[in-house]
Parts: structure tokens; C-alpha cells; sequence
């Protein structure tokens, strides 16, 4: 335990000099690698924690992304209000959805998940009159020293993910964590035991939702330019999985170690072979599925991993049919 | 005009309907939802595209070779890496099958390029009148090869051995090992299958819609609606719902700008999965 606290404070440490120290290419860079893990671990949350596959997690990114460009644009808001307007929209939007679509089990939860996510680029794109429809929209940017502005954004992502790791830590140990696992292990004996299942799963999304439109709404004010394909891209969710599944699903670290491992190959790799850099991805998930689906924390805390999540070959009934 | 778009809507639903048969074998059988599917779709089509070009085979006629090649990428697929993970959970399968997505996309990309893609054919525009309607021979050809494939997979599910054993095997898996049924092989088989009738699916659509290496995604959109409209692993459901999704497609934007037309078909998504996850038809595959 006192190793474990000493290594976390040296890492905390060089996260937080790390800006000081590096040139804006590596601050851009862990930044980025920051806001995936953030990602993955609101990911984590409801799939990981309480086995429902959201594979539309990225309607609240882009709906963060969206409220927050809309309102600084269009009502002149500040980055602060926009910020919490645009994490209220994401949970609010979690709660309607997840009492509609949480109902449904396995696939049909994400496939459904996945159509509304896809429907919702589609009225975003055609409410030209509010959003700029197909031509995006441009944020108003931060003025300013660029190495500035790059540390700004840098602790912004670092927060989110210092205080998203306090909670998924804090869902590990108490009551509410508990009752997510025990949806996800077994959810008619969860529901017989008394917990209400349908509270608690669409607490579980909400959560996830409340840091994935935070990170949405950090995105847009980063990147000043977003349009819906982008924001809506299917493939931030697929990204989010196979960092789960590198790191570990539903464990503390397991994102962070998920993120930071994707990302170092994608710049190892990727950017030295820009033709094939969707075909690595794609090989890369295969492989990781193949070989290590319980994720590289499993090789490091044997026992304490979840061993339930994913039986690969489980020869029982499909449980999630 | 709303005749019009009856009509070419009936006439496009049986692609459809071959496109969802074999994305809800997989699912109702292996309990997989293969992101995949539009990508072997797309390169039935390109190879259909290719076998036109370089060979002047007539794409109707490319169906059997593209069908044959289709079937032993995706038998060689689940046989030797798929068959390790599928009895894993949905977060599993789901992420494979969009890797395998994304890689076929860029080897696609690297042998036909990003530039789209079509069979140009010398009798494109004939057709005839019916009063008002026009009924283009071409796609006249494409409903009769769909619904005939559509037939001749409800023989095969129902007379044959191999479909027999399917059946099988995604009613009860143990019970089909106990009775001796090589499970794994004929998850291979029903991979195959199905990848056989997204590749004559690609080589129907391939004289009357352009590919590109990214329309996998979009494919595999139509295919989730059709799926969950028709209900799980049925013949007749597929073939109800690829109707559905087409009329819905084609008389809605007679109504409704065609900028929403993609809206439409994931709101029918949603609301069929809301309100009737077993399918326009009823009953569940098992």
C-alpha cells in the first residue's frame, strides 16, 4: 500500500512538471493521451463496472462538444457556464435515453445505443440554423502565448482525470460500485436482492455521460473547430474499447495504462506509415481481442482483475442473450 | 410519383433483404453482431467492380465466383481466429468485428483506392412503362437474383444437412456437441454463409451504387435496421424488413428532405428496439 502511494505521488509529480519541462509537440500529445483515458474510464463506468456495452458513449461527447460551441458562439457564455451547461445537457440526455434503451440487454443495448447516437449527428447536422449544419461551427479561441494556452488545456484534462479516477476509485470500494457489479455478475439476482436495477444502471450511464460531455465540451474549446462527423465519430467509442480492453475493464487504472499504451504506438507507428495506420488499428484490436482481452492489468494484479467479464469461450448459456 | 417510389422501394427491399438474412444468421446463431458485414458487402462489390473491368464478366454472372470467394475468407476468418473469442461476452465479439472492419477498409483502400467505384453497364438505362412507372430493367434483374437468393437460403436452412445442423447448434449448443455436431465448424460454415450473401449483395449493388472504402460503415447500419426489424435469425422477417427499410427509404424522401433520410432509417432503429425488440413479426429466434 505505501509503495503503491509513493509511485502515485512521483507519477502525480512528473504530470505535473511535465508541461514545464516538455516541447508543446509532448504537451499536445499527453494532453491528448489524457483525454482518452478520461474517456475510457466514463467508458468504464457503465461497461466495464456494470456490464452494459454503450457502443453510443460518444452521443455525450458530442453533445459536450456541440453546447459548449453553440452557447459560447451563439449566446456569447463564457468557457465556465458552457462547461456545466454542456455536462447538464450530457446527463440529462443519459437519463431520458437510459430509460428508454437500458431496458434492452447485450447487442440490443448497443446496437441501440449506437442508433441513437447515430441519429443524433444526423439532427445536429440538419439544424443548420443553430449548429452551422455540415460546416461545422468555430469556437471562440483562447487568446494568447501558445505554450500557454497548450499548459491551459493540458491541466484541464489532467483534472478530469485526476477527479474521474477518484470516483471510478471511490466505485471500486463503495455501496453504489458494488451494486454495479452485481448487475453486471447477475442482474435478475441483483434485482431479487433488492437493488433497483434500472436506478442504479441509469446512474451508472449518467455518470459516464457527466465526464464524457465534460471532455466533449474541453474538445471543442481545444480543438475551436468541430463539425458532427467528427465529434459523432463511431470510432472515439472503438478507441475507448480497445483501450479498456488493453488496460483492463472494469479496474481503476487499467484506462489510464490503456490510453497511454495506444497512444505511444500510435505515435511509434502510425505516423511513420500514414497509408496503413487504420489497417495497424485494425490489426492491433484483432490481436489485443485474440490474446489479452482481460487487459495487461490482469498480468499485474492476478486474482484482483475481474475474472467474470469476459470468459473468453465461456461454455455455459450466453448469459447477455 | 408516391407509385413511383413504391415501387422502387419494393424493387431495392429485396438487396436489403438479402444484406440483413445474412447479418442475422450470424447474430441469431453465434450471438455476434458483425460489424463486418458491410465491409463484405463492399467487397463483393469491388470484386464484382474488378471481374467487370479487367474480365467484362457481367456482374449477374460474377455472383457465384464473388459468393465462393466470400465464403472461404469468412470460413478461414471465424475458423482460425473468430472460434477463439465467441463465446466471449457482446464487448468482445463487437470490438473484434470492428477491428476487422477497419482492416478490411484500409487493404481495400490500398488496392482500389478512395475513389468510387461502380459497373457502368452497357443496358443501364433500358426499362419499361407501365403507365406512369418506369421499371428499370437493371434493377428489375436485381429484385428477381435477391429474391431467388432469398430462396434458395430458406431451402438450404431447411433441407439440407449443414443448414439442419446450424438450426442446431443456435437452439442449443451443448445439446448439438452431445449429439456430435463439430460446433465450431459449422460456425465457420454459417460465417461463410453469410459473408457469401453480403458478397452477392455487393455484386447486385454494384451497377446501381458507387463504393468507396468507407461505405462499410454505412452498410452496416442498413443491415442492423433491417435485422431488427424482421426479428432474429428469420428468412421471411429479413425479407419483410428489407422491404420496410425500403419503402420507408424511398416514399419518406418523397415526403421528408433527403438530408433526413439517414435520420429516418436510425429513428425506425431506435423505435423498433424500444418498442418491439422481438421484431415487426413477433417471435424471437429461439
Amino acid at each position: 500500500m505505501k509503495t503503491k502511494a509513493i509511485v502515485l505521488g512521483i507519477l502525480a509529480a512528473l504530470c505535473i512538471a511535465a508541461p514545464f519541462l516538455l516541447t508543446g509537440f509532448w504537451v499536445r500529445l499527453i494532453t491528448f493521451t489524457f483525454m482518452f483515458a478520461v474517456l475510457a474510464s466514463a467508458l468504464n463506468i457503465i461497461a466495464g463496472f456494470t456490464g452494459y456495452a454503450a457502443f453510443g458513449n460518444m452521443i455525450f461527447f458530442g453533445l459536450g462538444a456541440y453546447t459548449t460551441a453553440v452557447l459560447m458562439t451563439r449566446l456569447g457564455f463564457s468557457f465556465p457556464p458552457a462547461l456545466a451547461c454542456s455536462a447538464a445537457v450530457a446527463v440529462a440526455v443519459a437519463i431520458v435515453l437510459g430509460m428508454l434503451l437500458l431496458r434492452l440487454k447485450g447487442h440490443y443495448f448497443a446496437l441501440g445505443t449506437l442508433g441513437a447516437a447515430e441519429a443524433m449527428k444526423y439532427i445536429v447536422e440538419n439544424m443548420t440554423k443553430i449548429t452551422g449544419g455540415g460546416q461545422g461551427i468555430t469556437v471562440p479561441s483562447l487568446r494568447g502565448n501558445p505554450a500557454v494556452i497548450n499548459t491551459f488545456f493540458y491541466f484541464m484534462m489532467f483534472g478530469l482525470l485526476i477527479i474521474i479516477l477518484v470516483v471510478v476509485w471511490r466505485l471500486s470500494k463503495n455501496r453504489l460500485g458494488y451494486a454495479f457489479k452485481a448487475i453486471r455478475a447477475n442482474e435478475e439476482a441483483a434485482g431479487v436482492m433488492g437493488i433497483d436495477t434500472t436506478r442504479y444502471k441509469v446512474t451508472a450511464w449518467a455518470l459516464s455521460a457527466l465526464f464524457t460531455g465534460l471532455t466533449g465540451s474541453v474538445y471543442a474549446f481545444w480543438f475551436t473547430y468541430i463539425d458532427a462527423p467528427t465529434v459523432f465519430d463511431v470510432m472515439w467509442v472503438v478507441k475507448m474499447f480497445v483501450i479498456l480492453l488493453i488496460g483492463g475493464a472494469g479496474t481503476v487504472f487499467g484506462p489510464v495504462i490503456g490510453a497511454f499504451i495506444l497512444e505511444t504506438i500510435s505515435e511509434l507507428v502510425w505516423s511513420r506509415f500514414i497509408n496503413l495506420h487504420l489497417g495497424i488499428l485494425g490489426l492491433i484490436i484483432i490481436l489485443v481481442v485474440l490474446f489479452m482481452p482481460r487487459g495487461i492489468i490482469s498480468l499485474v494484479s492476478q486474482g484482483k482483475g475481474i475474472k467474470d467479464l469476459i470468459p473468453v469461450r465461456r461454455q455455459a448459456k450466453g448469459a447477455d442473450r | 410519383m408516391l407509385l413511383q417510389a413504391v415501387i422502387n422501394g419494393l424493387l431495392f427491399g429485396a438487396v436489403y433483404a438479402t444484406i440483413g438474412i445474412g447479418f442475422s444468421l450470424v447474430w441469431g446463431v453465434m450471438n455476434i453482431i458483425n460489424i463486418a458485414h458491410g465491409s463484405f458487402i463492399m467487397v463483393g462489390a469491388y470484386l464484382s467492380y474488378t471481374l467487370y473491368a479487367v474480365a467484362g464478366i457481367d456482374p449477374f454472372l460474377s455472383i457465384p465466383l464473388v459468393m465462393a470467394a466470400l465464403f472461404v475468407i469468412a470460413y478461414v476468418i471465424q475458423k482460425f481466429s473468430l472460434n477463439r473469442v465467441v463465446r466471449g461476452s457482446v464487448f468482445i465479439t463487437l470490438t473484434f468485428t470492428f477491428g476487422l472492419q477497419i482492416l478490411i477498409a484500409n487493404v481495400c483502400l490500398l488496392i482500389w483506392s478512395a475513389d468510387y467505384r461502380s459497373v457502368k453497364l452497357p443496358y443501364s438505362s433500358a426499362g419499361f412503362q407501365i403507365g406512369e412507372v418506369v421499371i428499370p430493367l437493371v434493377r428489375l434483374g436485381i429484385f428477381a437474383v435477391a429474391l431467388i437468393l432469398t430462396g434458395l437460403f430458406y431451402l438450404f436452412m431447411r433441407r439440407t444437412k449443414t443448414g439442419i445442423a446450424i438450426n442446431a447448434t443456435a437452439l442449443n449448443f451443448e445439446g448439438a456437441k452431445t449429439v456430435g455436431i463439430d460446433v465450431y465448424n459449422i460456425y465457420a460454415i454459417t460465417f461463410g454463409v453469410s459473408a457469401a450473401l453480403a458478397g452477392a449483395a455487393g455484386c447486385l449493388i454494384s451497377p446501381i451504387m458507387s463504393v468507396n472504402p468507407f461505405v462499410g460503415g454505412p452498410l452496416v447500419a442498413k443491415a442492423f435496421v433491417i435485422a431488427i426489424l424482421g426479428g432474429l435469425g428469420s428468412t421471411i422477417g429479413a425479407l419483410v424488413g428489407g422491404m420496410v427499410l425500403g419503402l420507408v427509404e424511398t416514399v419518406g424522401t418523397v415526403f421528408i428532405p433527403s438530408s433526413y433520410q439517414e435520420l429516418l432509417g436510425f429513428s425506425v432503429l431506435v423505435l423498433v428496439l424500444v418498442f418491439r425488440p422481438q421484431g415487426l413479426l413477433g417471435k424471437r429466434f429461439y
